[in-house]
């Protein structure tokens, strides 16, 4: 019984999860040859959302900004998603950490 | 071409930088040679797992197997800072042992965890940033541009190679307690960077709370989103805008090794 009840918690737990991460507003970012389009991304302040970071190569590319804690490698034609949470207001840098020459990008939360 | 040089260079520097440590440090006190063994058999299974990691970041698209190989990578980070820091505190304890007694008659046991340790933190070495450079590689080789891809990478390698082997004459040029101590502060330099990048991770995974996030700005004096800065980041645990969680973890990393370091010391 108390197995059965701790499965529906939990199913209730995951489909509720599912759900949140199901809403949340996504954003689009590309990373191409280097670059990374485009370079400067605006998201709502203090609301999670996801990036849909896709590499259309050639060569891979690695998502990596040490201010928002992420580190993302992609090799070429790959697509992986990252949820942000919540940010304060303001310019948030990241880069391209194969290509840091060409690849500068910065998320403004507004 | 010189970008691969660099990313090369970079990502594989971790690896040959500890395995040139290890390898300076087993020369003055492994006479029995079993020391370098495991530490070249770490080696190997290192580019194994390199691979391997590399190929399933290759093929993992999904979120969910995403968010499981993000918690594998974390988890390899929490490892091998944990296990540099131990070896380095077996380290420290051997080589007072074995300088005292010109006979290393330390248990059987003690020898062969130690030697385990020094095998599994070469592997972990490689296969962490490993697999990012077999993914980096992987790229070039897509993009055609072999005489790139193999003048770079080889550049890279030998490159890396270079800056350990000098690393590593220096040391060993030193009289052995300077050796130790010098190789013992470099490493553990690496693992409290190692450990602030696990942090970090968790963090941005939302598994820890940064708590207050940024704690300063430092990003003026060095900004650690150029490539010198980065580099510092990497090897250093340097951030320009370090969360409290981070900063704390960092702090409280330094402080148990402090204690730990005295205790061998005496012990």
């Amino acid at each position: 019984m108390k197995h059965a009840l701790h499965s529906v918690v939990f199913g209730l737990f995951l489909a509720l999860t599912a759900a949140i991460a199901d809403d949340l507003p996504t954003y689009k970012l590309l990373m191409k040859d280097g670059r990374i389009i485009p370079e400067t991304l605006e998201v709502p302040a203090g609301t999670r959302f996801r990036l849909e970071v896709k590499n259309e190569g050639p060569g891979a590319a690695e998502f990596e900004s040490l201010e928002l804690k992420k580190e993302l490698v992609l090799a070429p034609g790959v697509t992986r998603s990252l949820v942000f949470f919540p940010m304060k207001p303001g310019t948030y840098k990241f880069f391209d950490d194969f290509h840091p020459e060409t690849g500068q990008g910065r998320i403004v939360a507004k | 071409m010189g970008n691969a040089f660099f990313v090369v260079w970079r990502e594989s520097l971790e690896a040959f930088l500890i395995a040139g440590i290890l390898y300076a440090w087993l020369q003055g006190n492994d006479p029995g040679g079993k020391g370098k063994r495991a530490l070249f058999i770490g080696l190997a299974a290192g580019v194994g797992l390199a691979l391997l990691l590399g190929w399933a970041l290759l093929t993992v698209q999904d979120e969910l197997s995403g968010n499981a190989l993000e918690a594998f990578q974390t988890g390899t980070l929490l490892v091998a800072a944990g296990l540099i820091t131990q070896m380095v505190l077996w380290m420290r304890k051997n080589g007072r042992q074995m300088k005292a007694r010109l006979h290393a008659d330390l248990s059987a046991a003690a020898e062969k965890s130690g030697f385990v340790g020094v095998a599994v933190v070469a592997a972990l070495a490689v296969a962490r940033e490993g697999a990012e450079t077999v993914i980096f590689l992987y790229g070039m080789s897509q993009e055609g541009d072999y005489g790139a891809l193999i003048g770079g990478a080889l550049a890279g390698f030998a490159g890396a190679g270079a800056t350990a082997w000098l690393a590593a004459k220096s040391l060993a040029r030193l009289n052995i307690a300077l050796l130790l101590r010098l190789s013992s502060i470099l490493l553990l330099v690496l693992a409290s960077a190692l450990f602030v990048a696990a942090i970090d991770r968790l963090i941005g995974a939302g598994w820890l709370t940064p708590m207050l996030d940024p704690v300063w700005d430092t990003s003026l004096l060095i900004d650690d989103t150029t490539k010198a800065g980065k580099l510092i980041a990497d090897f250093s645990g340097y951030r320009a805008r370090p969360a409290l969680t981070t900063l704390l973890a960092w702090a409280a990393y330094w402080i148990v090794v402090f204690i730990a370091w005295r205790r061998t010391g005496r012990g």
